[in-house]
């Protein structure tokens, strides 16, 4: 195994940096012990200048290095993160809470960076320090350094056992804290529906109580924390005596000559402080050291998730696209199988309408055409390849749901992105050729209308007209509508499905319905029932039959 | 942000709690003495025991123990000090972290809506959250820096003491050390402004584009993503690195500093040590105080390097605690308890017991009448009485007992669905004992038969008998466990619960079968309440005692079903399908062809 050079260097540096730090007693000792003569002190002060300039210089280098190379990681960690969200297979992504994915690429990474910046380079030169502390106390007198090292080994076993004391109430108030983000954000975001029920106090109380609670639990982290800054006092402390008195002591107990000089029982003296105070960054900064690497490993298994992109797999045709699904069957997690053995075929360039109670399995359908679920067993195939040996279809194959969700910025911008080489006249000729132009300049700005975050600004109806141009924008060769047009008033409703079937003609679209239109208007309808298709036909010989599909028209006629 | 009023809200802070204050400010002063008498200890022994012995005379052994003594002492006042000011000091910041949180959270509930639409929900939970701590944060080093002022000037006033040369270079090292540190901070204030800005933009576009995953796969945009984020991590790495920049040369330079003026000191005292002007005990206690002094200075460099961030998360906490849009109320009550009659500026009149059906084409306005009527936002020019009373002279409280609404995202809070649909109890009938006051903060607890009677009404109570807890089932946040059918129907029993006397549905049945729409509508019809709604079903507007059209933001027509039906925007729109259905005909037939 090869060391990386960039390794080397930064082992180099960081040896330089520990050793400067460590010329100032030698240099005291030196003088000190010289009696002070003039001819010793000039070439001693000398030395520890030099030394003082090298270990400035080489922690500055250090710095640097290591931070352009921990920051140039953490961008492409943050890259590579982002784009296996989105080519990790969906049921995964939709079974990770967004926040959860959110803080694997800025908040768990942000904190490498506040760690290298708040004493994370120190931490290398400590141990530097600390190591040839260590070594120079052992040669200066290696019966004065023993006790030392005692000392400090008993010290250091004491911090780290208080150090994972300190990590579990830490980690309990992280919880407390995220806990209490979530009660903040879900008044946020209840803002109407608490002030229209007027359960302020309600809230409040809850409020109250998530505060106290990450308060409390912060609290608690206090004793073990500042008893372990106070305990590097005390070994520093008995460090001291033993090194002053022990040292005097010791080099008198023999016969004939002290075996120790002043100078050097002084210079022991200020190398034990350049030994334990070290000691103790390393030790508390071994905390944060371990949160920046848990952040670095959170950020990196992201990365790591296994892409669900076929690389080399199979292009789907050109034309439109032909469903085939063979004994398909699904359920989520564990949960109870919500489809049972659907076979069914859709011929290319045909228009079929699902319709069924709600949880009769028509969405869980649209998921697996989709890959947003994978079947928990049968095939799938699009034009005859199976699901999962297909390239990615984006842009061909395209689900429209009840709640598109649209990206901060203008209408025409969320419609652009559903093919971004078109022109900004061809997004607005969009619009025209769904007959949403009367509604497009009837906005404040026109087309250039903020949305708003996630599209809060528009009403649910407008969000669905807009996903809807951005679909119609997108061309697709199979389209999936789940309930697309639910908000939308039936005059628009009938004026927009009509242009669609003009704009999908030729294609292959499959529609969840809830409306009586779309299933006559479609060349077959599927009825689903507990999770089988129970019939399938055309609108007028199914509406013709006994059977459910019919006490649904019976519902529609009524209603 | 100046310092002052950091400062100035620092203090204010400890001085609200001033027992764990007061601990930390004598025990952190404590402890800045003994660091020089630590250094006064440790000279005292060298002088006393460690030269006289080692240069063979005898030394009694009172000096051992009084020098033993002498260095343990010292040492065990400080390192309680050390414990009893940090845990003073953690108290004073996470209570008035705490205190400020509360303010914060508890004005975002009295804050009128229109104040939440301009801002985002992440932004205002970072005002709650990391602001506040960014507010509070110096705190942890305030009465340290306190104890190390203290510890500054007795060290000081000590080496002019021993001489006035040591002094001037103890000064001198003080004074570069500030200056330096305060030439750090203006370098590196606009740099963590910086980098806390690309910090937020990198969140918030990993945010959209994560929530976005199913569009960006559907529609192929991983790259157009790919660029747009890693436009802004770029960004963000340069804010890094122009911190960095900074950081990876000032560091060093505050660390050695010290280390260079004992280097200094020793150079200029040797000659005067060698001619006995200074004993070699002064010396060592003078550079053991030197090096024990770039504690201080860094404690205290740090506390004035987290004032500018402090005071920026001052400001946007300031922004919250000190906005005005808080809705005002009146003292007048609603007597009765019968259906309301409402009756609104814009000439749209809701007789009592009556079912009233708002129609419109997207965008048309229906969503602002309905809150205008229901009296939930009624804006400046325009007004609303409820049985006669003008909305704005009801007392607080009085609308949410009274007025009852399902908009059109159904929202669920993260609990049981017993929770859901009890908040805090009935809301306009008071607790019956005290047992009651304690659970329901002073509301009627509803009991069982109330809740099943509301869920059935809104055809819920399948749902909730499905759910493997029943009603105490957990639901997720904002009630993401549930589809969308379901949490319409619990928001809508969650508003019959409630009895109100005026009930608002904002396309509230959207997600629902229609036989299960229509079955839920006719109950709600005959349930007496004064109703008001807006649909996008055509089939609604059969249980409609009137009909409203909005045009445009305005109220175009107001009638019965049959006389709206002259009217051709109305006719357009409620028979839309029927006609549609002849157009499709048509249009299968030419694909027949």
């Amino acid at each position: 195994m090869t060391v990386p050079s960039w390794l080397v260097k930064v082992l180099i540096l960081a040896l330089l940096a520990g050793a400067g730090r460590i010329i100032a007693p030698l240099t005291v000792q030196r003088v000190i012990d010289s009696g002070l003569a003039t001819h010793t002190v000039g070439p001693a002060i000398t030395v520890g200048a030099a030394a003082v300039l090298v270990a400035g210089v080489s922690s500055m280098l250090l710095n640097r290095g290591l931070q352009e190379r921990a920051e140039t990681t953490v961008a492409g960690l943050r890259r590579a993160g982002l784009r296996r969200v989105h080519e990790m297979a969906a049921s995964r992504a939709d079974r990770t809470p967004a926040a959860d994915l959110v803080s694997r690429l800025t908040s768990d990474l942000d904190q490498m960076t506040t760690f290298l910046q708040g004493g994370g380079i120190q931490l290398v030169t400590s141990t530097a320090q600390l190591l040839i502390a260590g070594v120079i106390m052992s040669v200066y007198s290696w019966q004065l350094a023993l006790p030392v090292l005692l000392i400090a080994g008993l010290l250091l076993a004491g911090m780290y056992l208080m150090q994972r004391l300190i990590g579990r109430r830490f980690a309990r108030a992280r919880q407390d804290l995220s806990g209490l983000q979530r009660v903040v954000a879900e008044s946020v975001a209840g803002a109407a529906v608490i002030r229209s029920t007027g359960t302020q106090d309600r809230m409040r109380a809850k409020l109250d109580t998530a505060v106290d609670r990450a308060r409390d639990s912060l609290i608690r982290t206090l004793p073990p924390l500042h008893g372990n800054a106070s305990s590097g006092e005390i070994a520093i402390a008995t460090m001291t005596v033993t090194v002053l008195l022990g040292g005097v002591w010791w080099a008198l107990a023999g016969d004939g000559a002290p075996r120790l000089t002043s100078g050097q029982v002084v210079a022991m003296v200020f190398l034990v402080t350049f030994f334990v105070r070290p000691l103790q960054f390393l030790v508390q900064s071994l905390g944060e050291a371990q949160n920046a690497l848990a952040g670095w490993r959170r950020a990196k298994q992201l990365v790591e998730t296994p892409s669900a992109e076929v690389t080399d797999g199979v292009a789907l045709p050109p034309g439109p696209v032909a469903v085939r699904v063979e004994q398909a069957s699904a359920r989520y997690g564990d949960g109870p199988p919500v489809l049972h053995q659907v076979t069914v075929t859709i011929e290319a360039g045909e228009h079929v309408a699902i319709v069924g109670r709600t949880g009769s399995g028509k969405s869980t359908f649209a998921k697996l055409l989709t890959r947003r679920l994978d079947p928990s067993s049968g095939t799938i195939l699009l034009s005859g390849v199976p699901l999962d040996r297909l390239a990615p279809t984006a842009g061909r194959v395209v689900i429209l749901p009840q709640d598109p969700f649209l990206f901060e910025g203008t209408v025409s911008g969320n419609v652009h992105r559903g093919d971004l080489s078109r022109t900004g006249d061809e997004v607005l000729r969009v619009f025209d050729d769904l007959g949403l132009r009367d509604w497009l300049h009837a906005l404040p700005d026109g087309p250039d209308t903020e949305v708003g975050l996630r599209g809060e600004r528009l009403s649910a109806g407008e969000r669905q007209l807009v996903g809807l141009a951005r679909t119609a924008l997108a061309d697709p060769d199979l389209v999936i509508f789940d309930e697309a047009t639910s908000g939308i008033d039936p005059a628009t409703d009938v004026a927009v499905q009509a242009a669609l079937a003009t704009l999908t003609r030729g294609r292959t679209t499959i529609a969840i319905a809830h409306r009586m239109i779309t299933a006559e208007n479609a060349d077959r309808v599927l009825v689903f029932d507990a999770g089988r298709i129970v019939q399938s036909g055309p609108h007028h010989v199914l509406a013709g039959q006994e059977g459910p599909y019919r006490k649904l028209v019976e519902a529609w006629n009524r209603s | 942000m100046k310092r002052g009023p950091t400062l100035l809200a620092l203090l204010r802070g400890a001085r609200a709690h001033p027992g764990p204050a007061s601990v930390a400010t004598v025990t952190g002063l404590l402890n800045g003495a003994t660091m020089v008498a630590g250094a006064a200890a440790v000279g005292w022994a060298t002088d006393h025991v460690v030269i006289p012995a080692l240069s063979g005379e005898r030394v009694p052994p009172g000096d051992w123990w009084l020098s033993t003594l002498f260095v343990l002492g010292v040492s065990a006042v400080r390192w309680s000090t050390i414990f009893v000011r940090g845990v003073a000091t953690g108290r004073v910041q996470y209570r008035a972290q705490a205190d400020t949180r509360r303010a914060v959270a508890h004005r975002y509930l009295e804050l009128d809506l229109p104040w939440f639409r301009h801002r985002s929900p992440g932004r205002l939970l970072a005002h709650a959250i990391s602001d506040v701590d960014a507010q509070w944060s110096p705190m942890q080093f305030a009465f340290f820096a306190c104890g190390m002022v203290f510890m500054l000037l007795l060290a000081l006033t000590e080496l002019f003491l021993r001489d006035v040369s040591l002094g001037l270079a103890g000064l001198a090292l003080v004074v570069s050390v500030f200056t330096l540190t305060a030439v750090y901070q203006r370098l590196l204030t606009p740099r963590a402004r910086e980098m806390q800005e690309a910090r937020g933009l990198v969140a918030a576009v990993a945010h959209e584009s994560i929530e976005a995953g199913p569009v960006v796969r559907s529609l192929g945009l991983i790259d157009a993503e790919d660029a747009r984020f890693t436009a802004n991590v770029q960004r963000l790495k340069r804010a890094d690195m122009r911190m960095a920049a900074v950081s990876s040369v000032f560091d060093p330079l505050l660390e050695l500093l010290p280390t260079a003026t004992v280097l200094l000191v020793l150079a200029v005292s040797a000659p005067r040590v060698a001619s006995g002007e200074l004993s070699v005990g002064d010396l060592v206690g003078v550079i053991y105080l030197l090096i024990t002094v770039s504690i201080p200075l860094n404690v205290i460099s740090r506390f004035l390097s987290m004032l500018p961030m402090s005071g920026a998360g001052l400001e946007r906490v300031r922004s919250v605690l000190d906005s005005t849009e808080v809705t005002a109320y009146g003292t007048a009550d609603l007597p009765g308890d019968g259906p309301l009659r409402v009756a609104t500026s814009t000439g749209l009149t809701l007789e009592p017991g009556t079912v009233t059906v708002v129609v419109g084409r997207v965008g048309s306005g229906k969503t602002t009448l309905l809150e205008l009527a229901g009296g939930q936002r009624v804006p400046a020019g325009r007004t609303v009485c409820f049985d006669g009373v003008d909305v704005r002279y009801l007392a607080r409280g009085v609308v949410a007992a009274n007025v009852a609404v399902v908009s059109q995202d159904p929202f669920l809070f993260a609990e049981s669905i017993r929770a859901n649909l009890e908040l805090s109890g009935h809301p306009s009938a008071e607790a019956r004992d005290t047992a009651e006051v304690e659970e329901a903060a002073g509301r009627r607890p509803y009991d069982e038969g109330e809740i099943w009677g509301a869920l059935e009404l809104a055809a819920a109570d399948e749902v909730v008998r499905e759910l493997p807890g029943g009603l105490d089932t957990v639901v997720g946040e904002r009630g993401a466990t549930l589809s969308g059918g379901q949490r319409q129907r619990l928001c809508i029993a969650r508003a019959l619960l409630r009895r109100p006397r005026l009930l608002l549905l904002d396309d509230a049945t959207s997600a629902l079968d229609s036989r299960v729409e229509r079955e839920v509508l006719g109950r709600i019809r005959d349930s007496g309440r004064t109703v008001l709604m807006t649909t996008n079903r055509p089939a609604a507007v059969a249980i409609a005692d009137r009909v409203v059209l909005v045009e445009a933001g305005r109220i175009a027509a107001t009638g019965s079903h049959e006389e709206l039906m002259e009217i051709d925007e109305y006719r357009r729109l409620i028979t839309a399908y029927e006609h549609g259905q002849e157009a499709a005909g048509d249009d299968r037939t030419q694909l027949a062809r």
